[in-house]
Protein backbone atom coordinates (compact mmCIF):
# COMPACT_ATOMS: atom_id res chain seq x y z
CA UNK A 1 0.00 0.00 0.00
CA UNK A 2 1.25 3.07 -1.09
CA UNK A 3 0.15 6.49 1.26
CA UNK A 4 0.87 9.78 0.14
CA UNK A 5 -0.25 13.58 0.90
CA UNK A 6 0.49 17.28 -0.76
CA UNK A 7 -1.12 20.50 -0.05
CA UNK A 8 -3.57 21.27 -3.08
CA UNK A 9 -7.03 22.56 -3.80
CA UNK A 10 -6.76 25.06 -0.09
CA UNK A 11 -6.19 21.95 1.42
CA UNK A 12 -4.40 18.11 1.76
CA UNK A 13 -5.09 16.11 -0.46
CA UNK A 14 -4.55 12.46 0.17
CA UNK A 15 -3.93 8.92 -1.90
CA UNK A 16 -3.93 5.49 -0.99
CA UNK A 17 -3.36 3.47 -3.59
CA UNK A 18 -2.87 -1.21 -3.12
CA UNK A 19 0.20 -2.34 -4.44
CA UNK A 20 3.60 -1.09 -4.17
CA UNK A 21 7.19 1.21 -4.98
CA UNK A 22 6.14 0.75 -9.11
CA UNK A 23 2.69 2.38 -8.03
CA UNK A 24 4.47 5.78 -6.80
CA UNK A 25 5.14 7.04 -10.68
CA UNK A 26 1.31 6.42 -11.23
CA UNK A 27 0.36 8.91 -7.64
CA UNK A 28 2.75 11.41 -8.75
CA UNK A 29 0.83 11.52 -12.31
CA UNK A 30 -2.66 12.06 -10.28
CA UNK A 31 -0.91 14.76 -8.31
CA UNK A 32 0.39 16.49 -11.18
CA UNK A 33 -3.32 16.55 -12.60
CA UNK A 34 -4.35 17.76 -9.48
CA UNK A 35 -1.94 20.52 -9.02
CA UNK A 36 -2.92 21.42 -12.96
CA UNK A 37 -6.83 22.23 -12.05
CA UNK A 38 -5.86 23.77 -9.22
CA UNK A 39 -3.99 25.71 -11.35
CA UNK A 40 -7.04 26.29 -13.77
CA UNK A 41 -9.31 27.05 -11.40
CA UNK A 42 -7.66 29.16 -8.19
CA UNK A 43 -9.70 31.65 -7.42
CA UNK A 44 -6.77 33.54 -5.88
CA UNK A 45 -4.49 33.18 -8.67
CA UNK A 46 -4.77 36.01 -10.77
CA UNK A 47 -3.91 33.54 -14.28
CA UNK A 48 -6.46 31.11 -13.71
CA UNK A 49 -9.24 30.35 -16.29
CA UNK A 50 -12.00 31.35 -13.25
CA UNK A 51 -9.84 34.77 -12.21
CA UNK A 52 -9.96 35.46 -15.67
CA UNK A 53 -13.42 35.25 -16.03
CA UNK A 54 -14.05 37.19 -13.06
CA UNK A 55 -12.10 40.29 -14.68
CA UNK A 56 -13.98 39.77 -18.20
CA UNK A 57 -15.79 42.62 -18.88
CA UNK A 58 -19.58 41.94 -20.07
CA UNK A 59 -19.85 40.48 -23.64
CA UNK A 60 -16.20 39.11 -23.02
CA UNK A 61 -15.26 35.80 -24.49
CA UNK A 62 -13.29 34.10 -22.27
CA UNK A 63 -11.19 30.59 -23.69
CA UNK A 64 -11.16 28.53 -20.85
CA UNK A 65 -9.41 24.78 -20.41
CA UNK A 66 -11.85 21.91 -21.09
CA UNK A 67 -11.54 20.55 -17.56
CA UNK A 68 -13.03 24.59 -16.28
CA UNK A 69 -16.25 24.19 -18.77
CA UNK A 70 -16.71 20.63 -17.65
CA UNK A 71 -17.01 21.81 -13.92
CA UNK A 72 -19.00 25.47 -14.76
CA UNK A 73 -21.14 23.16 -16.95
CA UNK A 74 -21.84 20.83 -14.02
CA UNK A 75 -22.18 23.76 -11.83
CA UNK A 76 -24.89 25.28 -13.72
CA UNK A 77 -26.74 21.68 -13.93
CA UNK A 78 -26.93 21.38 -10.07
CA UNK A 79 -28.23 25.05 -10.40
CA UNK A 80 -30.77 24.21 -12.13
CA UNK A 81 -31.92 21.49 -10.30
CA UNK A 82 -31.71 22.79 -6.84
CA UNK A 83 -33.69 25.71 -7.54
CA UNK A 84 -30.38 28.38 -7.34
CA UNK A 85 -29.28 26.72 -3.78
CA UNK A 86 -25.86 26.04 -5.43
CA UNK A 87 -24.59 28.84 -7.47
CA UNK A 88 -20.71 29.32 -8.19
CA UNK A 89 -21.86 32.74 -8.56
CA UNK A 90 -22.22 33.35 -4.89
CA UNK A 91 -18.66 34.84 -4.49
CA UNK A 92 -19.49 38.40 -4.11
CA UNK A 93 -21.22 37.27 -0.74
CA UNK A 94 -17.80 35.61 0.09
CA UNK A 95 -15.77 38.60 -0.79
CA UNK A 96 -18.03 40.79 1.09
CA UNK A 97 -17.62 38.27 4.53
CA UNK A 98 -13.62 38.45 3.63
CA UNK A 99 -13.74 35.15 3.28
CA UNK A 100 -12.22 35.36 -0.66
CA UNK A 101 -10.05 38.44 -1.92
CA UNK A 102 -11.70 41.30 -3.92
CA UNK A 103 -10.50 40.47 -7.95
CA UNK A 104 -10.76 43.55 -8.49
CA UNK A 105 -10.19 44.65 -12.33
CA UNK A 106 -10.94 47.55 -15.02
CA UNK A 107 -14.35 46.00 -15.76
CA UNK A 108 -15.38 45.36 -12.14
CA UNK A 109 -13.56 48.29 -10.30
CA UNK A 110 -16.48 47.77 -7.48
CA UNK A 111 -17.68 44.76 -5.97
CA UNK A 112 -20.16 43.40 -8.29
CA UNK A 113 -23.78 42.04 -6.94
CA UNK A 114 -24.35 38.40 -6.78
CA UNK A 115 -26.22 37.44 -9.29
CA UNK A 116 -27.42 34.25 -10.51
CA UNK A 117 -25.03 32.59 -12.67
CA UNK A 118 -27.53 32.25 -15.58
CA UNK A 119 -26.86 36.13 -15.54
CA UNK A 120 -23.55 36.63 -15.17
CA UNK A 121 -22.11 33.78 -17.91
CA UNK A 122 -23.27 31.42 -20.45
CA UNK A 123 -21.37 28.46 -22.43
CA UNK A 124 -20.95 28.42 -25.67
CA UNK A 125 -19.03 25.52 -27.77
CA UNK A 126 -15.29 25.20 -28.19
CA UNK A 127 -14.82 25.52 -24.54
CA UNK A 128 -15.81 29.31 -24.38
CA UNK A 129 -17.61 31.13 -21.31
CA UNK A 130 -18.99 34.51 -22.48
CA UNK A 131 -19.20 36.83 -19.73
CA UNK A 132 -22.98 38.24 -19.55
CA UNK A 133 -22.75 40.94 -16.54
CA UNK A 134 -20.31 41.95 -14.15
CA UNK A 135 -19.95 38.77 -11.54
CA UNK A 136 -17.50 37.05 -9.74
CA UNK A 137 -17.57 32.59 -9.76
CA UNK A 138 -15.78 30.73 -7.09
CA UNK A 139 -15.98 26.61 -7.92
CA UNK A 140 -14.57 25.81 -4.89
CA UNK A 141 -17.69 23.38 -4.25
CA UNK A 142 -17.44 21.74 -6.90
CA UNK A 143 -13.92 21.35 -7.99
CA UNK A 144 -12.01 19.55 -5.30
CA UNK A 145 -14.82 16.84 -6.56
CA UNK A 146 -14.08 17.32 -9.93
CA UNK A 147 -10.12 17.03 -9.15
CA UNK A 148 -10.56 13.68 -7.34
CA UNK A 149 -12.57 12.19 -10.17
CA UNK A 150 -9.79 13.35 -12.39
CA UNK A 151 -7.29 11.77 -10.50
CA UNK A 152 -9.15 8.56 -10.20
CA UNK A 153 -9.49 8.21 -13.55
CA UNK A 154 -5.68 9.21 -14.01
CA UNK A 155 -5.02 6.06 -11.48
CA UNK A 156 -7.12 3.90 -13.21
CA UNK A 157 -6.00 4.50 -16.91
CA UNK A 158 -2.36 3.98 -15.47
CA UNK A 159 -3.43 0.52 -13.98
CA UNK A 160 -3.78 0.74 -10.24
CA UNK A 161 -5.79 -2.35 -8.84
CA UNK A 162 -7.17 -0.32 -6.21
CA UNK A 163 -7.53 3.08 -3.84
CA UNK A 164 -8.95 6.09 -2.53
CA UNK A 165 -8.49 9.86 -3.28
CA UNK A 166 -9.60 12.56 -0.15
CA UNK A 167 -9.34 15.72 -0.83
CA UNK A 168 -9.96 17.06 2.18
CA UNK A 169 -13.12 15.10 2.81
CA UNK A 170 -14.05 14.90 -0.34
CA UNK A 171 -13.29 11.42 -1.15
CA UNK A 172 -13.85 8.60 -3.89
CA UNK A 173 -13.13 4.88 -3.26
CA UNK A 174 -12.21 2.92 -6.78
CA UNK A 175 -11.65 -0.63 -8.02
CA UNK A 176 -11.10 -3.29 -5.57
CA UNK A 177 -10.29 -1.74 -2.56
CA UNK A 178 -13.01 -0.96 0.46
CA UNK A 179 -12.36 1.87 2.19
CA UNK A 180 -12.85 2.00 5.91
CA UNK A 181 -14.30 6.09 5.95
CA UNK A 182 -14.69 8.05 9.42
CA UNK A 183 -17.43 11.28 9.11
CA UNK A 184 -16.37 13.97 11.84
CA UNK A 185 -18.98 14.76 14.24
CA UNK A 186 -19.91 18.26 13.60
CA UNK A 187 -20.34 19.59 17.37
CA UNK A 188 -16.98 17.89 18.14
CA UNK A 189 -14.81 17.60 15.02
CA UNK A 190 -12.19 15.63 16.83
CA UNK A 191 -14.45 12.25 17.07
CA UNK A 192 -15.61 10.19 14.48
CA UNK A 193 -19.85 10.54 14.13
CA UNK A 194 -20.12 7.23 11.77
CA UNK A 195 -17.72 5.26 10.41
CA UNK A 196 -18.74 3.19 6.93
CA UNK A 197 -16.66 1.25 4.52
CA UNK A 198 -17.21 2.43 0.78
CA UNK A 199 -16.38 0.58 -2.52
CA UNK A 200 -16.75 2.16 -5.87
CA UNK A 201 -18.16 5.21 -4.66
CA UNK A 202 -17.67 8.90 -3.93
CA UNK A 203 -18.77 10.58 -0.31
CA UNK A 204 -18.38 14.13 -0.14
CA UNK A 205 -19.43 16.06 3.63
CA UNK A 206 -19.88 19.69 3.88
CA UNK A 207 -20.31 21.18 7.08
CA UNK A 208 -19.57 24.84 8.64
CA UNK A 209 -17.39 23.80 11.74
CA UNK A 210 -13.98 24.71 10.47
CA UNK A 211 -14.79 27.82 8.85
CA UNK A 212 -16.83 29.66 11.25
CA UNK A 213 -15.97 32.95 12.31
CA UNK A 214 -17.34 36.14 13.30
CA UNK A 215 -17.79 39.61 11.01
CA UNK A 216 -19.56 42.41 11.56
CA UNK A 217 -21.24 40.97 14.87
CA UNK A 218 -22.94 38.25 12.84
CA UNK A 219 -21.68 33.96 12.26
CA UNK A 220 -20.30 33.36 8.68
CA UNK A 221 -18.75 30.26 6.71
CA UNK A 222 -17.40 29.76 3.88
CA UNK A 223 -20.88 27.80 3.24
CA UNK A 224 -24.13 29.82 2.55
CA UNK A 225 -27.65 29.04 0.49
CA UNK A 226 -26.75 30.81 -2.72
CA UNK A 227 -30.63 31.59 -2.99
CA UNK A 228 -30.36 34.70 -0.94
CA UNK A 229 -26.87 34.37 0.33
CA UNK A 230 -27.45 33.45 3.91
CA UNK A 231 -25.12 31.90 5.68
CA UNK A 232 -24.72 28.13 6.66
CA UNK A 233 -23.66 28.40 10.38
CA UNK A 234 -25.46 25.09 11.43
CA UNK A 235 -24.34 22.79 13.85
CA UNK A 236 -24.80 19.94 11.13
CA UNK A 237 -23.11 18.87 8.28
CA UNK A 238 -24.28 17.26 5.40
CA UNK A 239 -22.63 13.96 3.26
CA UNK A 240 -23.75 12.90 -0.31
CA UNK A 241 -22.86 9.46 -1.63
CA UNK A 242 -22.73 9.06 -5.76
CA UNK A 243 -20.64 7.49 -8.32
CA UNK A 244 -19.08 11.19 -8.72
CA UNK A 245 -17.36 13.34 -6.34
CA UNK A 246 -18.01 16.32 -8.04
CA UNK A 247 -21.69 15.39 -8.07
CA UNK A 248 -21.22 14.32 -4.09
CA UNK A 249 -19.23 17.87 -3.28
CA UNK A 250 -21.91 20.26 -5.12
CA UNK A 251 -25.21 18.52 -3.69
CA UNK A 252 -23.75 18.94 -0.33
CA UNK A 253 -24.17 22.45 -0.47
CA UNK A 254 -27.76 21.77 -1.34
CA UNK A 255 -28.48 19.40 1.14
CA UNK A 256 -27.29 22.04 4.04
CA UNK A 257 -28.95 24.61 1.90
CA UNK A 258 -32.26 23.18 2.06
CA UNK A 259 -32.30 20.89 4.97
CA UNK A 260 -33.47 18.08 2.77
CA UNK A 261 -32.01 14.86 2.60
CA UNK A 262 -34.74 13.69 -0.16
CA UNK A 263 -33.99 16.60 -2.15
CA UNK A 264 -34.81 15.61 -6.13
CA UNK A 265 -31.67 16.56 -7.42
CA UNK A 266 -30.13 14.35 -5.12
CA UNK A 267 -32.33 11.02 -6.89
CA UNK A 268 -31.55 12.96 -10.55
CA UNK A 269 -27.87 11.57 -10.05
CA UNK A 270 -28.37 8.38 -8.18
CA UNK A 271 -26.88 10.28 -5.23
CA UNK A 272 -28.49 9.26 -1.41
CA UNK A 273 -27.52 11.87 1.63
CA UNK A 274 -27.94 12.21 5.16
CA UNK A 275 -27.43 14.51 7.82
CA UNK A 276 -25.32 14.76 11.08
CA UNK B 1 3.67 24.36 33.74
CA UNK B 2 7.40 23.16 32.17
CA UNK B 3 6.43 19.21 33.21
CA UNK B 4 3.65 17.50 32.76
CA UNK B 5 1.99 14.94 34.87
CA UNK B 6 2.46 11.85 33.23
CA UNK B 7 -1.36 11.18 34.41
CA UNK B 8 -2.49 14.22 32.63
CA UNK B 9 -1.16 13.07 29.37
CA UNK B 10 -2.43 9.46 29.21
CA UNK B 11 -5.45 11.14 30.22
CA UNK B 12 -5.52 12.93 26.89
CA UNK B 13 -4.45 10.07 25.02
CA UNK B 14 -7.51 8.13 25.66
CA UNK B 15 -9.88 10.80 25.87
CA UNK B 16 -8.91 13.02 23.10
CA UNK B 17 -9.25 10.70 19.86
CA UNK B 18 -7.02 11.46 17.63
CA UNK B 19 -6.38 11.10 13.66
CA UNK B 20 -3.29 10.93 12.24
CA UNK B 21 -1.77 9.48 9.06
CA UNK B 22 2.04 8.97 8.81
CA UNK B 23 2.71 8.86 4.92
CA UNK B 24 6.34 8.74 4.40
CA UNK B 25 10.07 8.72 5.90
CA UNK B 26 12.13 11.27 5.22
CA UNK B 27 14.33 9.07 3.87
CA UNK B 28 11.28 7.53 1.17
CA UNK B 29 10.34 11.32 0.49
CA UNK B 30 14.34 11.97 -0.62
CA UNK B 31 14.25 9.29 -2.90
CA UNK B 32 11.03 9.52 -4.44
CA UNK B 33 12.09 13.84 -5.18
CA UNK B 34 15.37 13.14 -6.50
CA UNK B 35 14.98 9.28 -7.86
CA UNK B 36 18.44 9.70 -10.03
CA UNK B 37 20.13 10.48 -6.73
CA UNK B 38 23.40 8.01 -5.69
CA UNK B 39 24.54 10.41 -2.07
CA UNK B 40 22.26 12.47 0.14
CA UNK B 41 23.97 14.48 2.90
CA UNK B 42 23.04 15.85 5.72
CA UNK B 43 24.13 19.82 5.80
CA UNK B 44 21.93 21.83 8.01
CA UNK B 45 21.67 25.50 7.47
CA UNK B 46 22.17 28.25 10.08
CA UNK B 47 20.60 31.61 9.04
CA UNK B 48 22.45 34.83 10.32
CA UNK B 49 20.38 37.70 11.43
CA UNK B 50 20.55 39.71 7.77
CA UNK B 51 19.34 36.39 6.17
CA UNK B 52 16.56 36.03 8.45
CA UNK B 53 16.02 39.72 7.37
CA UNK B 54 15.80 38.55 4.36
CA UNK B 55 13.83 35.73 4.81
CA UNK B 56 11.20 38.23 5.93
CA UNK B 57 10.99 40.06 3.42
CA UNK B 58 10.79 37.47 0.84
CA UNK B 59 8.42 35.32 2.23
CA UNK B 60 6.35 38.38 4.28
CA UNK B 61 6.18 35.99 6.97
CA UNK B 62 8.24 35.66 10.28
CA UNK B 63 11.55 33.59 9.65
CA UNK B 64 9.93 31.66 12.84
CA UNK B 65 14.22 29.42 13.18
CA UNK B 66 17.60 30.24 12.37
CA UNK B 67 18.40 26.52 12.14
CA UNK B 68 16.86 24.68 8.96
CA UNK B 69 17.27 20.75 8.36
CA UNK B 70 18.72 20.27 4.91
CA UNK B 71 19.86 17.30 2.99
CA UNK B 72 21.68 17.73 -0.05
CA UNK B 73 20.98 15.23 -2.90
CA UNK B 74 23.94 14.64 -5.15
CA UNK B 75 24.86 12.13 -8.02
CA UNK B 76 28.62 11.83 -7.81
CA UNK B 77 29.68 14.93 -7.21
CA UNK B 78 26.83 16.77 -8.87
CA UNK B 79 24.40 18.24 -6.75
CA UNK B 80 20.98 17.44 -7.51
CA UNK B 81 19.01 19.64 -4.83
CA UNK B 82 18.24 19.94 -1.90
CA UNK B 83 15.70 18.24 0.62
CA UNK B 84 14.25 21.14 3.76
CA UNK B 85 12.25 18.88 6.65
CA UNK B 86 10.07 21.59 8.42
CA UNK B 87 6.84 21.42 10.57
CA UNK B 88 3.81 24.13 11.32
CA UNK B 89 1.77 23.92 13.74
CA UNK B 90 -2.67 25.13 13.02
CA UNK B 91 -5.07 25.48 14.79
CA UNK B 92 -6.18 21.70 15.26
CA UNK B 93 -2.96 20.40 12.87
CA UNK B 94 0.17 19.33 13.30
CA UNK B 95 2.05 18.62 10.12
CA UNK B 96 5.57 17.29 9.41
CA UNK B 97 6.22 17.99 5.55
CA UNK B 98 9.33 18.07 3.07
CA UNK B 99 10.29 20.49 0.49
CA UNK B 100 12.55 19.98 -2.72
CA UNK B 101 13.87 22.23 -3.95
CA UNK B 102 16.10 22.36 -7.49
CA UNK B 103 20.13 23.81 -6.88
CA UNK B 104 18.49 27.33 -8.30
CA UNK B 105 16.30 27.66 -4.99
CA UNK B 106 13.17 26.47 -7.20
CA UNK B 107 10.34 24.62 -5.45
CA UNK B 108 10.28 21.28 -7.22
CA UNK B 109 7.61 18.92 -5.12
CA UNK B 110 5.89 19.20 -1.66
CA UNK B 111 5.29 15.52 0.48
CA UNK B 112 3.41 15.52 3.38
CA UNK B 113 5.63 13.17 5.87
CA UNK B 114 3.04 12.99 8.97
CA UNK B 115 -0.20 14.00 9.73
CA UNK B 116 -1.57 14.44 13.35
CA UNK B 117 -4.26 16.65 14.48
CA UNK B 118 -6.11 17.09 18.05
CA UNK B 119 -9.15 19.36 19.28
CA UNK B 120 -7.88 19.54 22.86
CA UNK B 121 -5.29 21.81 24.64
CA UNK B 122 -2.68 19.24 24.07
CA UNK B 123 -1.67 20.57 20.96
CA UNK B 124 -0.07 23.96 23.17
CA UNK B 125 1.96 20.99 24.77
CA UNK B 126 5.74 20.94 24.11
CA UNK B 127 5.89 17.09 24.42
CA UNK B 128 2.78 16.48 21.79
CA UNK B 129 4.41 19.30 19.69
CA UNK B 130 8.09 17.25 19.79
CA UNK B 131 7.07 14.25 19.11
CA UNK B 132 7.41 15.10 15.84
CA UNK B 133 10.68 16.93 15.23
CA UNK B 134 12.84 15.22 13.13
CA UNK B 135 11.21 11.62 13.30
CA UNK B 136 10.98 9.18 10.80
CA UNK B 137 8.29 6.53 10.51
CA UNK B 138 10.77 4.25 12.22
CA UNK B 139 9.21 3.24 15.48
CA UNK B 140 6.24 5.71 15.60
CA UNK B 141 3.40 4.45 17.29
CA UNK B 142 1.80 5.31 13.88
CA UNK B 143 2.59 2.38 10.64
CA UNK B 144 2.57 4.01 6.81
CA UNK B 145 -0.77 3.47 5.39
CA UNK B 146 -1.67 0.71 7.49
CA UNK B 147 -5.03 0.75 9.29
CA UNK B 148 -5.83 4.19 9.14
CA UNK B 149 -9.25 5.32 7.80
CA UNK B 150 -10.34 8.06 5.63
CA UNK B 151 -12.00 11.55 7.27
CA UNK B 152 -14.84 12.75 5.32
CA UNK B 153 -15.82 15.82 7.14
CA UNK B 154 -15.40 19.95 6.72
CA UNK B 155 -12.46 21.01 4.99
CA UNK B 156 -9.68 21.72 6.95
CA UNK B 157 -7.28 24.43 5.53
CA UNK B 158 -4.03 24.13 4.17
CA UNK B 159 -2.89 27.71 5.26
CA UNK B 160 0.02 27.01 7.72
CA UNK B 161 1.86 24.23 5.01
CA UNK B 162 1.51 26.79 2.04
CA UNK B 163 3.23 29.54 4.19
CA UNK B 164 5.51 27.19 5.56
CA UNK B 165 6.67 26.46 1.73
CA UNK B 166 6.86 30.40 1.24
CA UNK B 167 9.20 30.51 4.48
CA UNK B 168 11.14 27.62 2.47
CA UNK B 169 11.00 28.95 -0.80
CA UNK B 170 12.81 32.13 0.58
CA UNK B 171 15.06 30.44 2.87
CA UNK B 172 16.23 28.48 -0.04
CA UNK B 173 16.43 31.23 -2.10
CA UNK B 174 18.99 33.36 0.66
CA UNK B 175 20.97 29.85 2.10
CA UNK B 176 20.73 27.87 -1.09
CA UNK B 177 20.59 29.42 -4.22
CA UNK B 178 23.41 28.99 -6.84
Amino acid sequence: MIRRAQPWLGTLVDITVEGAWPGQDAVTAAFGEIARLHRLMSFHDGASDIARINRAAPDELVQVDADTWQVLRLAREVTALSGGAFDVACAPYLVDRQLLPAPLSPATPAAPAARASAEVFALEDGCRVRKLAPGWIDVGGIAKGYAVDAAVARLESAGVPGGCVNAGGDLRVFGAMRAPVVVRSPASPGRAARHLVLCGEAMATSGSYFSEREHRAHRVSALLDARDGRPLVATASASVRAARCAVADALTKVVLATGDCGHPALALFGATAFLI
Amino acid sequence: MRYVPLALLSACAVTAPVFAAQYLSPEQAQKLMFPEADAFRVQPVALDTAQMRQVEQLAGLPARSAQWRVVGAYKGDALLGYMVLDEVVGKFELISYAVGVNPDASIRQVEILAYRESHGSEIRLPAWRRQFAGKSARGGELKIGAGISNISGATLSCTHVTDGVRRIAAVAQVALAR
